[in-house]
């Protein structure tokens, strides 16, 4: 088991979950998924397309009213183990929106956050950094 | 049980089939990424990434969609991979590895090389989500465009090799590659370049390459069939697709160049030449975007299905 | 064919990718991270409070003066509140390292007290002028000047008129 869970924390999957999000961080994400200066990949990270097969979920975006419902429904597809990323300060503490009627969040109080990566978007090192720490948590549940 | 048969299964459960192809599979699995990475000036993950992706899929929960049938979603990818590991244990490696007869000839293979797809089209039906469905259709549609070509590249060498060695067909893999290793590979034969380009087009397409990885498109549709799939069972797909690879290269391997010296160095010679296709693929893969599925069809149905036509009239020519 | 030559220079030139997370990461000095506050030169305006996109800025009047607060994690390094200082107390540092654990959430905070000072001539209390204000106004160094900042409005209408018998 203790093999398994080493080889495990050498392949975190990511997911991207867009939580009503202005598209800034996921263009931030898809940067650093796709550049070959910020390359995920060498972490073992691959960006995949369905939530059932991911480890890492990165969420961005403040909540919004109408997409609570389906965030918490594709969360919930996401096996466990699993490590939740809330990246951008719209997902941390709502941001330019906070306490707007529109607005459910801060998302930790929906789901279960591990690390919170702030910024307006963050820089993609940044959020590597915040992937990093992510994998050290992940490294623990797996 | 005879020794032959404890023989043969031992072929299709450990070597050249099961273990070895999959840790082959795996590896060359491995080699693509890193090659694709470097062709985009990337680092790129390590080389046992696959190893590791695999480790870390057996932890993850399973999960089974209620829409799902279970029975059929759960089967599937253990079927798809029962029948990668006997097709990997009825591939010969010159000088190495002879095939027991019992397995069957190269129509169980061409049988056997076709139920992955049909796994993946169950896979995607039998977890009831739309994505699935799409990539089902997609698949089905895909199979059948690239099925007849392969058919006739396989009948035109098994012709080739019956014309050659005084026999009406050839269909035994073992004789075929024997032949070969006594006359010359039919790759340097320009009575066969139909037939090779014919298989080398439908190389990318059965292993769900770019511009033909259709199907399981990640970011159309949620990687079709396999959308639903998680931990364990999904770790079994992906197993079946890596000795997918070693089937379908060692079959091309086997068809057309299996030459090499006897012993352990025919092994390694078999392990480079699977190495040099799969670079090739990669740079196909780093190259190109993806088709769309109407065009794939297209294709399939114009160029490959030409060549292949082309390639049995030679054949036939031949007698 | 151009794309096989791109892909084969791709191949000569090798990776572009940045050393970090194993090595340091580049950053422009212009990059607009964390915020810094100066309670030194921080005059009390509460302009940066007014403006702020985020709402990530707190002003507060206290017995021992003026509390200053800031939350990183709503802060979207805008930058107006930089722009709108008058004595440039408060900067943002091109400190990108923000991102942290969820225990630490709400530990993501910078606090500060800027002082009140007591008006040198009658004690009263009074809002906060530093020299960078004072540096600003006068453009150097003034014994004059100098000593009425330091005094209340009173005093220094007082002073200013009757003289220095005050």
């Amino acid at each position: 088991m203790d093999f398994l869970s080493k080889a495990a924390r050498k392949s975190p999957w990511l997911y991207r979950i867009n939580a009503g999000s202005c598209n800034g961080c996921d263009v931030e994400l898809a940067t650093t998924a796709c550049i070959p200066r910020y390359d995920v990949e060498r972490l073992g990270c691959q960006y995949c397309g369905s939530p059932k097969h991911a480890d890492i979920v990165l969420i961005t975006g403040p909540l919004t009213a109408r997409v609570k419902d389906k965030v918490l429904r594709v969360y919930d597809e996401i096996p466990d183990p699993k490590v939740t990323v809330a990246i951008g300060v719209c997902p941390i503490s709502g941001g330019v929106f906070r306490e707007s009627y529109a607005i459910e969040g801060p998302i930790d109080r929906y789901l279960p956050v591990d690390v919170n990566v702030p910024g307006c978007p963050p820089r993609p090192q940044a959020i590597i950094e915040g992937i990093a720490k992510a994998i050290e948590i992940w490294a623990k549940r797996a | 049980m005879t020794t032959e048969t404890l023989w043969t299964l031992a072929t299709v459960l450990v070597f050249p089939g099961g273990l070895f192809a999959l840790v082959l599979g795996l590896a060359l699995k491995g080699v693509e990424r890193r090659a694709i990475a470097r062709l985009q000036r990337r680092i790129g993950p390590p080389l046992v990434q696959p190893f590791y992706d695999l480790l870390k899929l057996m932890r993850k929960r399973t999960l089974i969609p209620d829409t799902a049938n279970a029975f059929v979603f759960l089967a599937v990818p253990v079927a798809g991979l029962a029948s990668m590991a006997v097709a990997a244990g009825m591939i010969p490696i010159a000088g190495f590895f002879e095939p027991s007869p019992l397995l069957g000839n190269l129509v169980v293979l061409f049988y056997l090389i076709s139920i992955p797809a049909v796994s993946l089209m169950l896979a995607g039906s039998a977890s009831g989500s739309p994505y699935g469905a799409i990539g089902f259709s997609r698949e089905m549609a895909i199979v059948l465009a690239y099925e007849g070509p392969i058919l006739l590249s396989l009948v035109s060498v098994a012709l080739y090799a019956g014309a050659l060695t005084g026999q009406p067909v050839l269909l035994n893999l073992t004789e075929i590659v024997r032949y070969q290793q006594q006359h010359g590979a039919f790759l340097f034969d320009p009575w066969m370049w139909p037939a090779l380009l014919t298989y080398l087009c439908f190389i990318p397409a059965n292993l769900g390459i770019a511009p033909f990885d259709i199907p399981e498109a990640e970011s159309e549709i949620l990687e079709g069939p396999l959308v639903e799939y998680s931990g364990p069972p999904l770790g079994l797909m992906k197993m079946m697709s890596v000795t997918k690879a070693v089937v379908v290269l060692g079959l091309g391997i086997a068809l057309f160049f299996p030459n090499g010296p006897a012993g352990l160095a025919g092994l390694l010679v078999f392990i480079i030449k699977c190495l040099v296709l799969v670079l090739a693929v990669s740079l196909l893969k780093a190259a190109v975007g993806r088709m769309r599925i109407d065009q794939a069809v297209l294709f399939y149905l114009k160029w490959p299905e030409l060549l292949g036509f082309a390639g049995l009239a030679l054949a036939i020519a031949r007698f | 064919m151009a794309f096989l030559k791109i892909l084969l220079d791709n191949l000569r030139k090798g990776p572009a990718t940045e050393a970090f997370p194993f090595g340091e990461a580049t950053t422009p000095d212009a990059y607009r991270g964390k915020v810094t506050f100066d309670e030194t030169s921080c005059v009390g305006c509460n302009m940066c409070e007014h403006v702020c996109a985020g709402g990530a800025i707190r002003f507060s009047e206290k017995e021992d003066g003026l509390h200053f607060l800031i939350w990183h994690n709503t802060c979207i390094s805008c930058g107006l509140c930089a722009h709108y200082c008058p004595t440039k107390a408060i900067k943002l540092s091109n400190n990108w390292h923000l991102s942290h654990l969820q225990e630490e959430k709400y530990e993501q905070v910078d606090h500060a007290v800027v002082p009140y000072r007591e008006c040198t001539s009658c004690g009263k209390r009074l809002q906060p002028g530093g020299p960078m204000l004072h540096q600003l106004a006068f453009k150097g160094a003034n014994p004059r000047s100098e000593r009425l900042m330091n005094m209340c409005p009173d005093c220094r209408r007082k002073v200013s008129y009757i003289g220095e018998a005050v």
